[in-house]
């Protein structure tokens, strides 16, 4: 396997979970370069417990997640609802947050190339907070992409937001897949409906247990998946 | 009104001027991280938890002394105005990190208890203000004064070390803004980027602290509880950044803090409680600027 198709993450045997209570148990899976993944199940199932043992931001209580390279870039969406809007920052504040290290004047020039490309090349001196949900979730991906980063992880890039600007979301994130070189990119979502159309596997966590669904079994059998949930 | 001509005023006082003005540049950047922070009780509290701590220092003086020599009876502060001030620093600062520790971990327990945590702190921190202040006649004039806002008494000393703490403060928190905001901000996409969250966390902790043990110690909690919260109250509403809200908070205190000493001395009001007026002051323009 040559380094540039070897797995982005690989999960061997992971048990993940909080203060020594564990919510997953057995987790093997592996993102590849170039790979669209949904991250879905019912409320409370350890879709977010997942997400952060995925992203580093926990430890695996047992078993192993190694990167590819421990330099492995990440861009991070944060669910909407986590940033306070009390902070009065600039879009183009909040879009810098992504540069890594000191902020230079390349970082400057990407970040409004990145601002351009979602549609918000003239909002870079508004304030973020004033932004709708639509055009605030476009900058945080505008953020996560600075660094050309291998591997976006987006935390319900959709919630609360309307369907139109849903769409064009998915859309934004299919392209941003499907470019050149373009990041592998793995998100939770709780809406099928929009997974179906650009994801290529899924990874469903029900029971303490994570599955990964290929893209005929996104589109034959989820639904069902969602509905036994939604009963 | 006052019949003392401004010449006469700045020689005699300039030292409470200046270090009214220093305090009115930079606690408002400061305040500005406790606001949005959603952290602006803190603002009230932290400074009575340094009183107590001033208070403190005097009560066990004279065992103090005793113990370990060197330090003169607070009648003889003159003698060694370094040492005495470092002194009673040290027990502010303390006092302080203490108090930020507990409200630190009442909001991480997130259990909604944070705010009547503050509220008792508060409360249990001006009583021990009192309580210490008991046992020492110096003591007790000493927080008196600073209680009520009485800063004309301010020497050399006093200023060197207001001025010396806060320059630290600023200097560090305009060169490391960004990483504070962001491990504020957003302490997961901070964490993602492996930055050093505690090492942040931790730096801005010491800042506040040291903001609010220099201040207390010199310009007293009335003056610092007003300059800490009300600029940037008043700033928030023009801010189009986060850098703007700092350079207008700042830029608020400061003409709150001249404002405050003119009136003052123009209608021979005590010169604390006659900053915090006139700071607020500042946010009745804030009230007619549509919010964000």
């Amino acid at each position: 396997m040559s380094a540039s198709s070897a797995p982005l993450v690989s999960v061997r045997g992971a048990q993940l979970g909080y203060r020594g209570q564990s919510i997953l148990r057995d987790v093997h899976l592996e993102i590849e370069p170039g790979a669209f993944l949904g991250i879905f199940g019912p409320n409370g199932a350890g879709k977010t417990t997942l997400f952060r043992g995925l992203l580093g931001l926990i430890k695996p209580m047992a078993g192993t997640i190694a990167r590819r390279d421990p330099r492995l870039s990440i861009g991070y969406v944060p669910q909407l609802e986590t940033l306070d809007a009390a902070w009065p920052l600039s879009v183009t504040e909040v879009l810098l947050m992504g540069a890594h290290g000191r902020v230079s004047a390349s970082d400057k020039r990407e970040a409004h190339a990145h601002l351009k490309r979602v549609g918000l090349g003239d909002r870079a001196k508004a304030l973020f907070a004033s932004l709708s949900g639509g055009q605030r979730q476009r900058v945080l991906i505008a953020r996560a992409l600075m660094g050309a980063p291998e591997l976006l992880c987006l935390d319900e890039p959709t919630s609360g937001v309307d369907q139109p600007n849903k769409a064009e979301i998915m859309s934004l994130l299919a392209s941003i897949n499907q470019q050149a070189n373009g990041p592998a990119i793995l998100m939770v979502a709780h809406e099928l409906e929009w997974l179906e159309e650009c994801a290529k596997g899924a990874l469903w966590v029900q029971g303490g247990t994570v599955r990964r669904l290929a893209e005929d079994e996104i589109r034959q059998g989820a639904h069902s998946l969602f509905g036994e949930v939604a009963r | 009104m006052s019949d003392l001509p401004w010449d006469l005023i700045w020689e005699l006082f300039r030292y409470s001027i200046l270090a009214a003005l220093v305090a009115g540049l930079i606690a408002p950047l400061v305040g500005s991280f406790l606001l949005v922070r959603r952290t602006g009780f803190y603002g009230i509290t932290l400074p009575q938890f340094a009183a107590a701590g001033i208070a403190f220092g005097f009560a066990i003086l004279p065992w103090w002394e005793e113990t370990f020599g060197g330090l003169m009876h607070p009648t003889e502060m003159g003698d060694d105005v370094h040492l005495a001030l470092g002194y009673h620093l040290q027990w502010a600062g303390l006092f302080t990190l203490v108090g930020l520790a507990i409200m630190t971990w009442a909001a991480r327990k997130k259990d909604g208890t944070e705010t009547g945590v503050m509220a008792a702190s508060f409360a249990v921190a001006s009583s021990l203000t009192i309580l210490f202040s008991q046992h020492s006649a110096e003591g007790d004039i000493f927080v008196t004064e600073l209680l009520k806002g009485e800063i004309l008494t301010l020497d050399f000393h006093e200023f060197e070390v207001l001025a010396l703490c806060l320059g630290v403060v600023a200097v560090l928190l305009i060169a490391f803004r960004r990483e504070l905001i962001q491990t504020s901000y957003d302490p997961e996409l901070a964490a993602v980027l492996g930055r050093k969250r505690l090492l942040w966390e931790g730096l801005l902790i010491l800042l506040i602290g040291t903001t609010v043990a220099a201040s207390v110690m010199t310009v007293g909690p009335i003056v610092l509880f007003g300059l800490l919260v009300i600029p940037p109250l008043a700033a928030r509403p023009f801010a189009r950044s986060m850098t703007s809200f700092l350079v207008l908070s700042s830029g608020f205190g400061l003409l709150s803090a001249a404002a405050g000493i003119w009136t003052s001395f123009h209608y021979d009001w005590p010169l604390g409680p006659s900053i915090v007026v006139t700071a607020a002051l500042g946010l009745v323009p804030a009230k007619f600027v549509r919010k964000a």
